[in-house]
C-alpha cells in the first residue's frame, strides 16, 4: 500500500496542477486578442508554411503599429503543426485553450480539415491561406474560410494544360497519399479521363519516402506523355531529380504544393519542362511591392509562394472584425460573406461556403533559377 | 522486360543501401544481444556531417569534386564513429546487465533524442545534397542493352559486396574476430582469457556506425534530399532486413536487405508503392513463421 501511496501521490500533484493551469488560462487576457497562427513550420515542407504565416504577422504588426483593432492589441500565438494531421489536433486545442478568436492556418488540408472541427464546436473563425482540398470548406462549418482556390479548380486547369495545351492523351499520375496530394490527384485523374484522355499509372506512395526510382521505371514503361505529382515539394523535389537522372524527360507537372523555392534549389534552376500550377503571381505586382520589401527587411528573405496569401488572411479577417465590431466569430463571418475586400490579391469576395468567388489558377514554369507564370498576365 | 529488369535494379540498389544499415544493427546483436534502435539516427548524423563537411571544404580550399566527397565521407564516418561510441559509453554499458528492456528502452530514448536534436540544432527543414558532387555518380550510365545503370548504383553495390566480405572476413578470419566471438558467446569467460571486452563492444558500435555513415551517405546522394527524421524509416526497414536475414548473421543482413528492397519494387510494378509496408512486412511475417530464426540465422533467439 506504501508503495501505491508512492506513485499515487506524485500523480495527483501533476494532475492537480494541470487543474490549476487550465483555470488559468480560461479567465483569459482582455486587454489583448488573440489570433492563433498554425501550419507547418518544420520538416521538409517547413519553408513554404512559415513563409506563409510570416506575411499573417506582418499584417498583424500593421495593425498593431495603427493601434489593434477594436481598440486592443493583437497578439499572435504561432505553433507548429509539423504537417501531421494527429499533432494538428492538438495544436487546434492548445490555441483553443490560449483563449484565440481566430486562427490563420493550417497549411496543410489534412491538418486543416480535422482541425476545423474543434474550431468548429468551438466557435472560432478559421481562415486557412494554403489548403486547397475541397473537403474544407463543404463540410458545412459557417466559421470556415479559405483565401485561395480548390483543388477541382486547380485540377481541372492542370487537365486543360495537358490536354488542351499540350496535346498529350497518355499520362501518369502519383500522389503523396495525403489528403491534399490524394485529392489532387483524383481530381486531375477525372478531369483528364473526361477529357477523353488516359491515365496510365495513378498510384500513391509513401508519405516520407524519397526513393521513387521504382515508381519512375513503371512511368518509363508506362508509354506516358507527361507525370503529374499530387503532393508537397518534400517529395515532388526528389522524385522530379530522380526522372531526370533515370532518363525520363516527360514533361513534370505539379501543384501548388511544389510551388516554393525550396523546390527549384532541389530540382535546379535551370530544369526543363517542369510545370507547377499555382494562383496568379501577385508578388511581382506593383501592388505587393510595399509588403515584398516590408518581409525582406523583417525576415532577412525573399517572400515565399503563400506570404501574400498569409497577410491577406490577417487584413481580412482584421478588417472583418473591425468592422463587425466585434470577435464574436459568427458576427465576422457574416461581415466576411458579405461584402468584397480589397487584398493585394485584388478585390475578392467570399461565397456562402467560405470559398473565393474567383480562382485563378495558372500555370508557371521553372525560368531563370525561379518559378515565374508560363504565360504573363498582362 | 525492360520495366522489369529496370525495377530490379532499383530493387538491388535499395536493398544494397538497407544492407549497409542492417549490417549495424546485426553486429550489436551478434555481440551483445540487444537492438541498437538508436541505429537509424547514427545514419542520418552522418548524412548530414557529410553534407556540411563538404560545404566546409568547398569554402576552405574550392569545389575539388573528389577531394572534398572523399573527406566528406570521412567526417561522416567519425562523426558518427564518435556518436555511436558515445551511445554505448553514456546508454548502454551501465545497462549491459540490467534486465533485457532496459537497454532496449535506452536505445529508443536515445532515438528520439537524436533525432530532435538535429532538428533543433541543426536543420528544421530538408536539406539538398549538393548536386555538383553528385552529379558524376548520378549523371552517368552503364548501358546493358536496353538498361541503364548509374554510375551510383554501381557504387553502391560494390561498397555493400566488399564491407560484406570485409566484415565475414574479419569475424571469421581474424584474432579481432576471435575475440567479436568470444565476447559475444560469453562476456564473463572472455574477460577471463585476457579479451578486454568493454573495447570490443565500442569498437562493434563504433564500426557499426562508421558504416551506417557511409550508408548515409550513399543514401543521400540517391535521393538528393535529406531530412532529421530520415534514419527512422531507413532504420525500421534495415532492423526488418537483419531480423528477415537472421540477426546477429552479416550474409543473413545482406540478403534479408536485398530480399526487402526486391519486394518493394516488384510491389511497385504489381500493386503500386502504397503496398510497399504490406508486402514487405507479410514477407517478413512469412518468412519468420517457417523460420524462426530468419533465413540464415544459426542461434536460438533467446535474448530479446
Amino acid at each position: 500500500v506504501r508503495k501505491l501511496l508512492l506513485y499515487l501521490l506524485p500523480a495527483l500533484v501533476i494532475a492537480a496542477s494541470f487543474v490549476v493551469a487550465g483555470c488559468g488560462k480560461g479567465g483569459g487576457d482582455s486587454k489583448s486578442i488573440k489570433i492563433g497562427l498554425a501550419g507547418v513550420l518544420t520538416g521538409g515542407d517547413g519553408q513554404i508554411g512559415a513563409s506563409m504565416l510570416n506575411g499573417s504577422q506582418i499584417a498583424i504588426d500593421e495593425w498593431n503599429a495603427k493601434g489593434g483593432v477594436l481598440g486592443k492589441k493583437i497578439e499572435s500565438v504561432s505553433l507548429d503543426d509539423e504537417g501531421n494531421p494527429q499533432k494538428a489536433v492538438s495544436v487546434a486545442q492548445s490555441l483553443i485553450d490560449a483563449g484565440v478568436v481566430a486562427v490563420i492556418g493550417h497549411f496543410n488540408s489534412g491538418c486543416t480539415i480535422p482541425a476545423s472541427r474543434l474550431y468548429n464546436d468551438a466557435k472560432i473563425l478559421e481562415i486557412s491561406p494554403g489548403s486547397t482540398n475541397p473537403q474544407y470548406t463543404e463540410q458545412g462549418f459557417p466559421n470556415a474560410f479559405r483565401i485561395c482556390g480548390r483543388d477541382d479548380q486547380q485540377g481541372a486547369v492542370i487537365a486543360d494544360f495537358l490536354h488542351d495545351t499540350k496535346k498529350f492523351d497518355k499520362i501518369a499520375i502519383l500522389d503523396d497519399k495525403t489528403t491534399y496530394g490524394e485529392g489532387l490527384a483524383t481530381v486531375v485523374k477525372n478531369a483528364f479521363e473526361a477529357k477523353g484522355g488516359k491515365v496510365v499509372v495513378f498510384q500513391g506512395v509513401g508519405k516520407d519516402d524519397l526513393d521513387f526510382r521504382a515508381n519512375i521505371a513503371v512511368v518509363q514503361g508506362s508509354g506516358a506523355q507527361a507525370l503529374v505529382w499530387g503532393g508537397m515539394y518534400k517529395g515532388g523535389g526528389p522524385l522530379c531529380v530522380q526522372m531526370r537522372q533515370a532518363g525520363l524527360n516527360i514533361p513534370f507537372v505539379s501543384d501548388d504544393g511544389c510551388q516554393d523555392q525550396a523546390f527549384v534549389n532541389t530540382v535546379g534552376g535551370t530544369a526543363p519542362d517542369v510545370y507547377v500550377s499555382f494562383g496568379k503571381d501577385y508578388t511581382s505586382q506593383p501592388a505587393a511591392q510595399a509588403f515584398v520589401q516590408k518581409y525582406k527587411d523583417t525576415f532577412h528573405r525573399d517572400v515565399g509562394s503563400y506570404s501574400v496569401y498569409g497577410y491577406d488572411a490577417a487584413q481580412v479577417i482584421l478588417t472583418a472584425m473591425d468592422k463587425a465590431q466585434s470577435t464574436d466569430a459568427d458576427k465576422v463571418a457574416a461581415v466576411l460573406k458579405s461584402q468584397p475586400f480589397d487584398t493585394i490579391q485584388g478585390q475578392i469576395e467570399f461565397d456562402a461556403k467560405g470559398d473565393l468567388k474567383v480562382a485563378d489558377y495558372v500555370i508557371w514554369t521553372i525560368k531563370d533559377g525561379k518559378l515565374q507564370e508560363l504565360s504573363p498576365s498582362p | 522486360v525492360t520495366t522489369l529488369v529496370d525495377i530490379l535494379i532499383n530493387g538491388i540498389s535499395r536493398g544494397a543501401m538497407y544492407a549497409l544499415v542492417a549490417l549495424g544493427y546485426t553486429m550489436v546483436y551478434g555481440v551483445l544481444g540487444m537492438i541498437n534502435f538508436a541505429h537509424g539516427e547514427i545514419f542520418m548524423i552522418g548524412m548530414f556531417a557529410c553534407v556540411y563537411a563538404i560545404g566546409f571544404f568547398s569554402v576552405l580550399w574550392g569545389n575539388q569534386v573528389v577531394v572534398n566527397l572523399v573527406l566528406g565521407i570521412l567526417v561522416a564516418m567519425i562523426f558518427s564513429a564518435a556518436y555511436g561510441y558515445a551511445n554505448e559509453r553514456i546508454a548502454y554499458r551501465r545497462l549491459r546487465k540490467a534486465h533485457v528492456l532496459a537497454p532496449l528502452t535506452s536505445a529508443i530514448g536515445i532515438s528520439t533524442f537524436l533525432q530532435y536534436f538535429i532538428f533543433l540544432t541543426v536543420s528544421r527543414d530538408a536539406v539538398n545534397f549538393p548536386r555538383f558532387y553528385s552529379d558524376f555518380l548520378t549523371g552517368h550510365h552503364l548501358s546493358l542493352g536496353p538498361v541503364q545503370v548509374t554510375y551510383l548504383q554501381i557504387t553502391i553495390l560494390g561498397l555493400t559486396l566488399v564491407i560484406m566480405s570485409g566484415l565475414f572476413y574479419l569475424i571469421n578470419r581474424t584474432r579481432l574476430g576471435i575475440a567479436l566471438r568470444a565476447t559475444a558467446q560469453d562476456q564473463l569467460m572472455a574477460s577471463l582469457v585476457g579479451i578486454p571486452v568493454n573495447k570490443i563492444i565500442a569498437f562493434t558500435f563504433i564500426l557499426g556506425s562508421a558504416l551506417a555513415a557511409i550508408a548515409g551517405v550513399m543514401f543521400s546522394m540517391y535521393n538528393n534530399v535529406l531530412v532529421f527524421d530520415s534514419g527512422y524509416r531507413v532504420g525500421l526497414k534495415a532492423f526488418t532486413a537483419a531480423i528477415l536475414g537472421g540477426i546477429g548473421n552479416v550474409p543473413g543482413a545482406v540478403l534479408g536487405a536485398m530480399i526487402i528492397g526486391l519486394t518493394e519494387a516488384l510491389t511497385t510494378l504489381q500493386f503500386g508503392s502504397e503496398w510497399d509496408d504490406v508486402t514487405t512486412f507479410a514477407v517478413l511475417m512469412l518468412v519468420l513463421l517457417l523460420r524462426p530464426r530468419g533465413l540464415l540465422g544459426e542461434r536460438v533467439a533467446d535474448k530479446v
